[in-house]
C-alpha cells in the first residue's frame, strides 16, 4: 500500500512519519507514535472518544486523515500538563471526580479546551453545546459540566 | 482496524482539476469527509479515490453579491459558517439550522456542499426556506439551478457543488427552522424543517416558503400549504387550517425508528409553533397557564431552532434537605470527606494504560469471525486458506478446545467457539492471530464456513409454543419460576380498585466505552495469563481452566482496570479466544472488538414483558397482586435465571401485598445474548410496581404518598419470599424525604410560551444486594505491609470505573486509623489477589468494609506491637496513624516511626486477611436477599408539546444506604445510574428483526448525550443504621438506576394523564396523549 511521508508538531515535538494513505490521525497517534490518549470508542464520528485539537480546532481524530495533517500542530490531552504541571481542566476534572473509567476523559478535556479556548467563561448550556459530541456512560455527565465550569472559574481568577 | 485504509486522496487546487478529477472512475468528492465511516458501515462501497474539495480556491469563501444575495462556497466548514458575518447578516435562518447539524468536532470538518450534496443533510430544509440555488460545475461547464430543481432531478455523475447563493432576504420576514431529532443533541434527523415567510409593508405575507427533509426524508417544498399562506396578513393567519394542510401535504419516511405519521405530525406542529406560536390542540383542560390561542399571531420573530426544552428553573432553593437527617451529598456540602481517588490523575493526563493498550514487540493481534446469521447448522469449517496466509500464526475452531466447549455463570450452554450449530449472530465460530490487523483481517475473509441456515426463534412468547423451532435441544424454556402466597382468586373480590397493565422493556445495552478486549500470554511454566476487562478474575479464571483443559493454578487472570462494565463483563467475553489463540500461537495475541462487534457480539439486559395485575381495597391497602414475566433470555443462558430470580423478588417492590402469585419465564431465542445489567431485573420490575401503585393511587382518590405510606412494608417483618430481612430499612423515611422535597413543590403545568407542559412524579426505590441465600457469595480481602512502607489492601473484585480503589482506601484507613494515601489496593488479578467475590450486585463495599473491619485490628495490633518492640514503648501507648505510628496520648499527631521504617526492620511482613460470606438469609426454597437498601426518585419532565419528546429537567435521589464511604464515589454511582437510567427509559434499545440487531453502532443506539442529562440532579443520603447493625455501609452501584423510570413514568402521567407501559417511551404515544388520541 502506498506509504505517504507527513510532518506534523504532536504536543509541541516534530514529528515526521511515513503513513498509509488513508490511515486516520487516530491510528497514527495510537499505533505509530505511541500517544495513546486519543482513545477508540465508536471509529465512526460517533463518540467524541477521539477528539484532538488540530490548529486551534477540535477535531475527531478517527475522521481525520494524518496524510491531511501536513504541517498541523496537533494536541493531545497527553501534551496539557507543562512542566508537570497539571492544565486547569484536568485539575478541575480530578477534583470534580468527572473521570470514573476514564475512558472517555482524553476527548472531553479536549472538547472543553477547545471550548476555553475560544470562550474562557462559557455559561452552562454552552459547556453542554461543546460537550455534545462527547459520549460518558459512568458519571451522568452533571461532574464533567462542573469541571469545566470550575475550570474556566480558576482560569479565570489565575488570570486576573 | 484499518477502516479508513485502502484508498488515495486526490485534492486539487482549481475547479478544471477539481472538476477532471471528480470524473474519473470510481472518485469519490468529499468535504469534510464525516460521513464515510458511517456511508461503509451502512453497505456503500469503498471508493478508490477520495477527491478532497476543501484546497480548491473556487469553493471557498462567502461574500454578498452585486444583486445583494449571498455567495458562499460549498467548501465552507460549518462552525466557520457559525461565526461568518455574511451568513449572520445575510442568512440568520441557516446559522441557526447549522446548530443542529451533529456535534461541534464535527462541524468543524463538515462543508456545506457536503451537506447538500448527500440530498440527507440537515441544512436543506433551511436552504430550501431560504430560496437557495447551487452553482454546479461539471465537464460540461458551471451552471446555476435552484435547490428545489436540483433536489428534483436525479444526481448527475461527475457535477460537484460549487457554491450556494441565496438572495437577498425581505426586508421583514418569520422565519423558523428546527430539526426534530431522537435525543437532545447530536441526534439523527428524524424530520428537518424550515419555513421563511415574507412580509410585505402592509403586514400580509408575500411569499412563503415552507420546507421539510433531513435524514431519510425526502427534501421538498410544500407548496400547497405556501399557497394557503401567500396573502394573508400575518397577523391573522389560520394556523389551524395550516396545520391540517401541511398534514396532507408533508410526506415522510418510516425508518423503523419512527412512524411516517409521527414525523408528518412533529413537521406539521414545528412550522405552525415557528411561525405562529400555535400548539397543537390540547383535548382537556391544560394543567396550569394558559394556551395561546389558536391563530393569534406573533410579532415577527426571531428564529427558533433550539430543540430544546425552555429551561424551568425551580421556585426558590432547590437543594433543600428534605429530612434533617440527610446530607446533601455534594462536593460542596461535604467538601471535607470529598476524596481524590488514586488513579484519576493518569486518567486526565491521558497516560492510563487499560488492558487493551499492552503491547509487547512479539505480540500478535488476534481477530474474531462470527456467525453473522442468528440460527445455523455448522456443516464444515474450512480454515485452510486463512491458515495458509503469510503472516498468520494461529487458527482456531472448536476443535482446538481441549477441555469442556462449554461455559456459563451459571449453566454451562454456551461454546467458546461454535462446534455444530450458532445460535446467535454475534457467535464466535473461529478465532485466528496474525503479525498485523491487516494479515488478520484478510485470513478472516478466507475462512470458509457452509452453513445450513435453522429457522430463528425471535419471539419468546412464541418460542413457548410445543412446536416452535428449538434454540437448545432441551427446549426454549430456560427457567420458570412460581411464587403463590395466600388466596389469590378470592382476594380480587375484596378489591376496590384493580389496576392492569403489561410493561414491556428494553434490551439495552451497557455502553462501556471501552470494548470488550485485552491480551494473553503464554508462561514459560507451560501456563497462561489473560488480562482482559473482568467483574471476577477467579470465577473467570475457573472458566477458562474449564474450557483449556488447564488446571486453574496454570491460569493467571487480571481483570482491572476496565473502562467500564455494568455487568457486561461479568460472563466471559473475549478471553476464551485469547487464551486459545495464545497457547495454540505460543505468543502473546492481543484483541479488541471494534465498536460494531461489541455491539453485534455482547451482552444486553433482558427484554421483559410484565403483566401486572394488582388491586386494593376502598381505603387504598392493596390486597392482591399477580405479576407474569416474560424474559427474553437470548441464545444462551449466562446469568439470566439470576436475573429473572431477581426481577421477581421484587415483584411486589416494598409494599407488603397478602395475596400474591408471580410467574417468570426465561425463554431461549435467537436474539443475541443478554446478561447481568446493572439493577439485575429489579428496576425493569420497580418500574412495573411503581406505576401499578401510582396508578392505583388515582383510581382510590389517593396522593401517591398516602397510597404507599398505606402500603409500605413494616420493618422487620419477613421479605416478599418469607425471608428474614436485615436491620436498617428506611421507608418510611425515604417516603416521607420524597413528600417533603422542594422538587415535588416545584412548578408543573404549562411553560410560560405555551411550548412545553411540565409534570413530576416519584417512586421508591428498593433493592436487595448481595447475590441472595442460594448462589455462593464469597467475601474476604487481605491487608498487609508491603516492604515500601504502604499498607498493601488486596481484593479480588475489580475497578471498572466506579471508584473501588478510592472505596478501599477509604475503608482501611478508616479501620486502621491511617490515612487514605498509606493505603495501596490491589485488585482484581488471581495471582495477587485472594477471593472477594464478584463485583456485582453492589457487593463490593460491604466486603472492603467487613474485610477491613475484621482484618484491619489484627494487622493494627501487629504494627503497633513491632513499633512498640522496636521503640521500646508499652504497646498500649501507641496507636496506627497517618504515615505511621504515633504516641497515642501525645498532642502531636506526628508518628514516632513511619510505616516505611517499621517495614524496613520486619520480617517477615505482617498481615492479616478476612474471609466471609456475604450476609444471608435463612431462605432456602428459592434465591432470596438479605440486605435490602431503599430510596426514593423524583423527576421533573418538560414534554415538547411539537414533539412529544420527554426532556427530563431534573432528578432528585434519596438514598439510604448506610455511611457513605467515598462520597464522590457514591454519587457517581448514584447520578451515573440516573443517566443510563434515563437512557432505558427514553431513547436506548437494541431492536432486532429475524435475530439481528437492527442497531449496528453508536449513531444508531442512542445513548443519552450531555445534552440529555437532567439540568439538575441533587442527591441526599440518610447514613445512620439500626443501633446494633453490624453490616455496615452497603453498596449504592445498582440503586441510583433503581427507580428513573416509574418517577420519570408518574412525571409524565402528571402532565399528560398518559402511563407509558413500554420503555423506551415512544414520544408519538406521549403526543397522542397531549392531543388526545391516546
Amino acid at each position: 500500500m502506498a506509504k505517504v511521508p507527513v510532518q506534523f508538531t504532536l504536543n509541541g515535538s516534530e514529528k515526521a512519519e511515513f503513513v498509509e494513505s488513508g490511515a486516520t490521525l487516530l491510528d497514527v497517534l495510537r499505533d505509530k507514535i505511541g500517544d495513546t490518549s486519543p482513545k477508540a470508542g465508536c471509529r465512526q464520528g460517533t463518540c467524541g472518544s477521539c477528539s484532538v485539537i488540530v490548529d486551534g480546532e477540535l477535531r475527531l481524530s478517527c475522521l481525520t486523515l494524518a496524510e491531511t495533517c501536513e504541517g498541523a500542530s496537533i494536541v493531545t490531552t497527553a501534551g496539557l500538563a507543562e512542566g508537570g504541571v497539571l492544565h486547569p481542566l484536568q485539575r478541575a476534572f480530578m477534583d470534580a471526580f468527572a473521570t470514573q473509567c476514564g475512558f472517555c476523559t482524553p476527548g472531553m478535556i479536549m472538547a472543553a479546551k477547545a471550548l476555553l479556548d475560544r470562550n474562557p467563561d462559557p455559561s452552562r448550556d454552552e459547556v453542554v453545546e461543546a460537550i455534545a459530541g462527547n459520549i460518558c456512560r459512568c458519571t451522568g455527565y452533571e461532574p464533567i459540566i462542573e469541571a469545566v465550569l470550575s475550570a474556566a472559574r480558576s482560569n479565570s481568577i489565575s488570570a486576573a | 482496524m484499518t477502516a479508513a485504509s485502502g484508498f488515495s486522496v486526490l485534492r486539487p487546487a482549481t475547479l478544471a482539476e477539481a472538476v477532471a478529477a471528480a470524473a474519473m472512475p470510481g472518485a469519490v468528492p468529499i468535504g469534510g469527509a464525516t460521513a464515510l465511516q458511517l456511508d461503509w458501515a451502512a453497505g456503500a462501497a469503498r471508493p478508490g479515490l477520495l477527491v478532497d474539495l476543501t484546497r480548491c480556491a473556487a469553493l471557498s469563501g462567502s461574500g454578498v453579491e452585486p444583486d445583494g444575495g449571498l455567495r458562499i462556497g460549498a467548501a465552507a466548514r460549518l462552525a466557520a459558517l457559525e461565526h461568518d458575518p455574511h451568513a449572520a447578516a445575510g442568512a440568520p435562518l441557516l446559522l441557526a439550522a447549522l446548530r443542529s447539524v451533529a456535534a461541534p468536532p464535527i462541524r468543524t470538518r463538515a462543508t456545506l456542499g457536503g451537506n447538500i450534496a448527500g440530498r440527507t443533510g440537515c441544512l436543506i430544509p433551511a436552504l430550501l426556506a431560504l430560496d437557495a440555488a447551487l452553482v454546479l460545475a461539471s465537464a460540461a461547464g458551471e451552471r446555476t439551478v435552484p435547490l428545489a430543481a436540483w433536489l428534483a432531478a436525479p444526481p448527475a455523475a461527475g457535477e460537484i457543488v460549487v457554491a450556494v447563493l441565496l438572495p437577498k432576504p425581505s426586508p421583514r420576514r418569520v422565519e423558523t427552522a428546527r430539526k426534530i431529532g431522537r435525543r437532545a443533541a447530536f441526534t439523527p434527523s428524524v424530520i428537518g424543517v424550515a419555513a421563511s415567510l415574507d412580509i410585505g409593508p402592509d403586514g400580509r405575507i408575500g411569499a412563503a416558503r415552507l420546507a421539510v427533509g433531513g435524514g431519510p426524508n425526502r427534501p421538498r417544498r410544500l407548496a400547497e400549504s405556501e399557497a394557503l399562506l401567500v396573502g394573508c396578513d400575518v397577523g391573522a393567519a389560520d394556523w389551524h387550517a395550516l396545520r391540517g394542510a401541511l398534514l396532507e401535504e408533508i410526506d415522510a419516511a418510516d425508518d423503523g425508528w419512527r412512524s411516517r405519521s409521527y414525523r408528518r405530525r412533529v413537521a406539521a406542529h414545528a412550522i405552525v409553533a415557528g411561525l405562529g406560536g400555535a400548539f397543537p390542540p390540547h383535548p382537556g383542560p391544560l394543567p396550569a397557564g394558559g394556551e395561546r390561542g389558536q391563530g393569534r399571531a406573533l410579532p415577527v420573530k426571531g428564529v427558533r431552532a433550539e430543540d430544546r426544552a425552555i429551561p424551568l428553573p425551580l421556585a426558590g432553593e432547590g437543594r433543600v434537605r428534605a429530612l434533617p437527617e440527610e446530607v446533601e451529598v455534594s462536593h460542596r456540602s461535604l467538601g471535607d470527606r470529598w476524596r481524590i481517588r488514586p488513579d484519576v490523575q493518569a486518567k486526565v493526563e491521558g497516560g492510563f494504560r487499560y488492558l487493551t493498550e499492552h503491547r509487547a514487540p512479539d505480540m500478535l493481534i488476534g481477530r474474531i469471525l462470527r456467525a453473522g446469521r442468528p440460527h445455523a447448522r455448522i456443516r464444515a469449517i474450512d480454515v485452510g486458506a486463512a491458515e495458509a496466509l503469510p503472516g498468520v500464526r494461529a487458527v482456531v475452531t472448536a476443535a482446538d478446545v481441549k477441555g469442556e466447549n462449554a461455559f456459563g455463570i451459571v449453566v454451562q450452554d454456551q461454546p467458546a467457539l461454535a462446534a455444530d450449530r450458532v445460535r446467535f449472530a454475534g457467535e464466535p465460530v473461529a478465532a485466528l492471530a496474525a503479525v498485523d490487523a491487516a494479515t488478520a483481517e484478510r485470513a478472516l475473509s478466507l475462512i470458509r464456513v457452509d452453513y445450513e441456515d435453522l429457522p430463528v426463534v425471535t419471539d419468546p412468547e412464541a418460542a413457548l409454543a410445543e412446536d416452535a423451532p428449538r434454540v437448545h435441544e432441551g427446549g426454549n424454556l430456560l427457567t420458570d419460576l412460581h411464587f403463590v402466597r395466600g388466596d389469590l382468586a378470592g382476594a380480587w373480590e375484596g378489591c376496590a380498585h384493580i389496576v392492569e397493565a403489561t410493561y414491556l422493556t428494553p434490551r439495552q445495552m451497557h455502553g462501556f466505552m471501552e470494548t470488550e478486549g485485552g491480551f494473553a500470554r503464554p508462561e514459560l511454566d507451560g501456563g497462561l495469563s489473560v488480562f482482559a476487562g473482568g467483574q471476577y478474575a477467579l470465577r473467570d479464571r475457573m472458566q477458562l481452566a474449564r474450557i483449556l483443559g488447564l488446571p486453574e493454578e496454570k491460569i493467571r487472570v487480571v481483570t482491572s482496570p476496565t473502562g467500564g462494565a455494568f455487568g457486561g463483563k461479568d460472563e466471559l467475553t473475549v478471553q476464551p479466544a485469547l487464551a486459545l489463540l495464545a497457547l495454540k500461537s505460543g505468543r502473546p495475541v492481543r484483541l479488541q472488538l471494534d465498536r460494531a462487534e461489541s455491539v453485534l457480539s455482547g451482552w444486553k439486559r433482558h427484554p421483559m414483558t410484565i403483566r401486572m395485575r394488582t388491586g386494593c381495597d376502598a381505603a387504598g391497602r392493596l390486597v392482591a397482586q399477580q405479576v407474569d414475566v416474560v424474559a427474553d433470555a437470548g441464545a444462551y443462558a449466562s446469568l439470566g435465571p439470576g436475573v429473572l430470580e431477581t426481577a421477581l423478588e421484587h415483584a411486589c417492590g416494598p409494599y407488603g401485598i397478602p395475596h400474591v402469585e408471580t410467574r417468570g419465564r426465561l425463554v431461549y431465542t435467537n436474539n443475541g445474548l443478554c446478561g447481568a445489567f446493572r439493577g439485575f431485573g429489579a428496576n425493569q420490575m420497580t418500574y412495573a410496581i411503581e406505576c401499578q401503585i401510582g396508578r392505583l393511587a388515582e383510581r382510590a382518590g389517593l396522593d401517591p404518598f398516602e397510597m404507599r405510606r398505606r402500603a409500605l412494608r413494616r420493618p422487620g417483618t419477613p421479605g416478599y419470599l418469607g425471608q428474614t430481612v436485615g436491620p436498617s430499612e428506611r421507608l418510611d423515611e425515604m417516603l416521607a424525604a420524597a413528600e417533603a422535597s422542594a422538587l415535588w413543590a416545584a412548578p408543573r403545568g404549562l411553560s410560560g410560551d405555551g411550548a412545553m407542559i411540565t409534570g413530576i412524579g416519584f417512586a421508591m426505590n428498593y433493592q436487595g444486594t448481595g447475590l441472595g441465600s442460594i448462589p455462593p457469595d464469597p467475601g474476604g480481602g487481605r491487608l498487609a505491609l508491603a516492604p515500601d512502607g504502604k499498607i498493601e489492601a488486596a481484593f479480588g473484585f475489580d475497578e471498572m470505573g466506579q471508584g473501588a480503589l478510592a472505596m478501599i482506601q477509604a475503608v482501611v484507613a478508616g479501620a486502621l486509623g491511617c490515612d487514605r494515601d498509606d493505603v495501596r489496593p490491589i485488585v482484581g488479578d488471581t495471582a495477587l489477589t485472594p477471593e472477594s467475590g464478584s463485583t456485582t450486585a453492589a457487593r463490593a463495599t460491604f466486603v472492603a468494609w467487613k474485610t477491613a473491619r475484621t482484618a484491619g485490628p489484627a494487622l493494627a495490633a501487629d504494627l503497633v506491637a513491632a513499633a512498640a518492640l522496636r521503640l521500646g514503648r508499652d504497646p498500649a501507648d501507641l496507636a496506627v496513624a497517618p504515615g505511621g505510628i504515633r504516641d497515642r496520648r501525645a498532642n502531636d499527631a506526628a508518628p514516632l516511626i513511619g510505616f516505611a521504617e517499621l517495614a524496613a526492620s520486619l520480617d517477615p511482613l505482617p498481615q492479616a486477611s478476612a474471609a466471609f460470606e456475604f450476609p444471608k438469609t435463612d431462605y432456602t426454597r428459592g434465591n432470596a436477599r438479605f440486605l435490602f437498601i431503599s430510596g426514593a426518585t423524583l423527576a421533573r419532565v418538560a414534554i415538547d408539546r411539537v414533539t412529544g419528546m420527554v426532556r427530563v429537567t431534573d432528578i432528585e435521589q434519596h438514598a439510604a444506604a448506610g455511611p457513605i464511604v467515598d462520597p464522590a464515589g457514591y454519587l457517581g454511582q448514584i447520578e451515573g445510574g440516573a443517566v443510563q437510567g434515563l437512557g432505558f427509559t427514553l431513547t436506548e434499545d437494541m431492536r432486532t428483526s429475524g435475530g439481528v440487531f437492527l442497531e449496528k453502532n453508536l449513531d444508531q443506539y442512542l445513548m443519552p448525550s450531555i445534552a440529555d442529562a437532567p439540568e439538575r440532579m441533587t442527591t441526599f443520603a440518610l447514613e445512620d443504621l439500626d443501633p446494633g447493625d453490624p453490616f455496615g455501609p452497603r453498596g449504592v452501584g445498582e440503586l441510583g438506576i433503581g427507580a428513573v423510570t416509574p418517577a420519570i413514568a408518574a412525571a409524565i402521567a402528571d402532565a399528560t394523564g398518559l402511563w407509558p407501559a413500554t420503555t423506551p417511551i415512544a414520544p408519538e404515544a406521549v403526543l397522542d396523549a397531549l392531543e388526545g388520541a391516546g
